[in-house]
């Protein structure tokens, strides 16, 4: 079993590393005579790639030292009774600040839905769902920053708190001090609820995220485009992308092949 | 990542095109993403074969319900233009080898979950010699919240294929697609760059 003594070598070693990472490493630019390079380079916008890489070994390592075992431990091990109401009392903690992020936003009525989440499951002490046909609501400083305009900018690989990118850390270190729950509350209820959240969501994605690192020909760049892409979606509140932004993947090498053609390939195969 | 979730829960696909000239092509593709999960929860929840026989056949109807080629030069991306024919031959069953069987056991990890089509809305872009339709769906991994997935149908006369999947916003093309950036931008920048890697994962898995 992982002690706190050496949980607490393992996060030093992981800002050990940070560090190293940042002093010695930032990805050169191709040349710019090298357009396929700088296409795909410009493309990543991972400028800090081998230090995000880095970190994000040592991320790994923590997950599946500390983080997998106790997510595990909480998906077999917790009374399956008792998961809805402290799942609840997470999201009905997190309404707040979305409240907050909506109106910032200038989004009316999800700041009305956060608010009214909260409130009807504040005399139930926040552990029931009291709109189990709606979706909470989710909001933070990343998405307003970014409904305002900010560009999302290079990609960050945070050491324990994971993918980012430079709006979203900023976004991140905002909450950290707006967060009504921990104005109004106390650090020690936000912090709980924040940890709560990592567990949960971990302990729903055990077997995926074991099957991501399996069949991933890069693990950093699939979690890299994942976290973007999630990102994106949140970020338009689920709305469909608009048609023109998709990837065109056209039908023409996907026609059925005349049929003597056919009997030749098969032939071949 | 609570979305990448459902890659591996959800369901679907299949073979054979519909009776498509009823109505327009975006109530076509409902019929065929219907006609596809039909069969497919079909062939999944046939007892009377072996695993191994029903992964076999989940495959087939995979390969046959996406353009696999299309979608595969796609996340070939820029690599694709300058790979000579042999090349791009090679690719096209390597990729369909990797990363189809890949996908297909995601997808046959399906067990019965409810899985609800919404309907479909128009989404063929500009100039496209193609009608493109984006049909929506819910898929309940649990029975309070939903996962969205949106199939991508594209159709030309009789032929529809899914080109990509959705889910809670994230393509599975554009994620592999990056994926495959990552790695050739770091092995040499050419299609037999990735040749190499997906030939490795094809011979150790």
């Amino acid at each position: 079993m992982l002690n706190s003594v050496s949980g607490t070598k393992v996060i030093r070693f992981a800002a050990a590393l940070t560090l190293v990472g940042a002093l010695s490493a930032c990805a050169t630019p191709p040349s710019s005579d090298d357009a396929d390079a700088r296409a795909a380079y410009d493309e990543a916008n991972d400028p800090f790639e081998p230090a995000n890489r880095l970190v994000f070994s040592a991320n790994v390592m923590v997950d599946q030292l500390v983080l997998q075992p106790v997510a595990v431990t909480y998906r077999d091990l917790f009374p399956n009774a008792l998961k809805p109401p402290v799942e609840n009392f997470i999201t009905n903690l997190f309404q707040p600040l979305s409240f907050l992020h909506s109106l910032l936003q200038g989004d009316l009525d999800r700041a009305e839905q956060a608010a009214a989440r909260f409130f009807t499951a504040l005399p139930t002490l926040l552990l029931a769902d009291t709109f189990p046909d709606r979706q909470p609501v989710f909001e933070d400083g990343g998405q307003t920053l970014a409904v305002w305009g900010f560009a999302e900018g290079p990609y960050v690989m945070l050491p324990l708190l994971g993918p980012s990118s430079v709006r979203d850390t900023v976004g991140t270190v905002g909450d950290f001090f707006a967060d009504p729950v921990k104005i109004i509350a106390g650090s020690e209820l936000s912090t709980g609820r924040s940890v709560g959240n990592v567990v949960v969501n971990r302990s729903k994605n055990i077997e995926q995220v074991r099957e991501l690192q399996r069949t991933s020909l890069d693990y950093y760049a699939a979690v890299r485009s994942l976290y973007r892409q999630q990102r994106a979606a949140q970020i338009r509140n689920g709305i469909s992308e608009p048609a023109h932004n998709a990837p065109t993947i056209g039908l023409d090498l996907d026609e059925p092949v005349p049929d003597d053609e056919k009997k030749e390939t098969a032939a071949t195969n | 990542m609570r979305t990448f979730a459902a890659f591996v829960l959800v369901v679907a696909l299949a073979v054979s095109v519909p009776a498509a000239h009823a109505g327009s092509h975006t109530d076509a593709s409902v019929n065929y993403i219907n006609d596809l999960s039909n069969q497919a929860i079909t062939t999944l929840s046939d007892k009377s074969i072996s695993t191994e026989q029903r992964r076999e056949e989940f495959r087939k109807l995979f390969r046959d319900g996406f353009a696999v080629n299309g979608i595969a030069r796609f996340v070939a991306g820029r690599y694709w233009r300058s790979a000579s024919e042999d090349e791009r031959t090679e690719y096209l069953q390597l990729f369909e080898d990797v990363i189809v069987n890949t996908w297909a056991d995601r997808f046959s990890q399906y067990s019965g979950q409810k899985f609800e089509v919404r309907g479909a809305t128009d989404a063929t872009p500009d100039k496209s010699p193609e009608n493109v339709a984006l049909v929506e769906s819910l898929f309940f991994t649990d029975p309070t919240t939903p996962v969205r997935l949106e199939w991508r149908v594209a159709s030309k006369g009789d032929l529809f294929k899914i080109v990509d999947v959705k889910l809670e916003g994230i393509s599975m093309a554009t994620t592999q697609r990056d994926e495959f950036n990552s790695v050739v931008s770091k092995n040499g920048r050419t299609l037999a760059a990735l040749i190499e890697e997906l030939r490795r994962r094809d011979g150790g898995s």
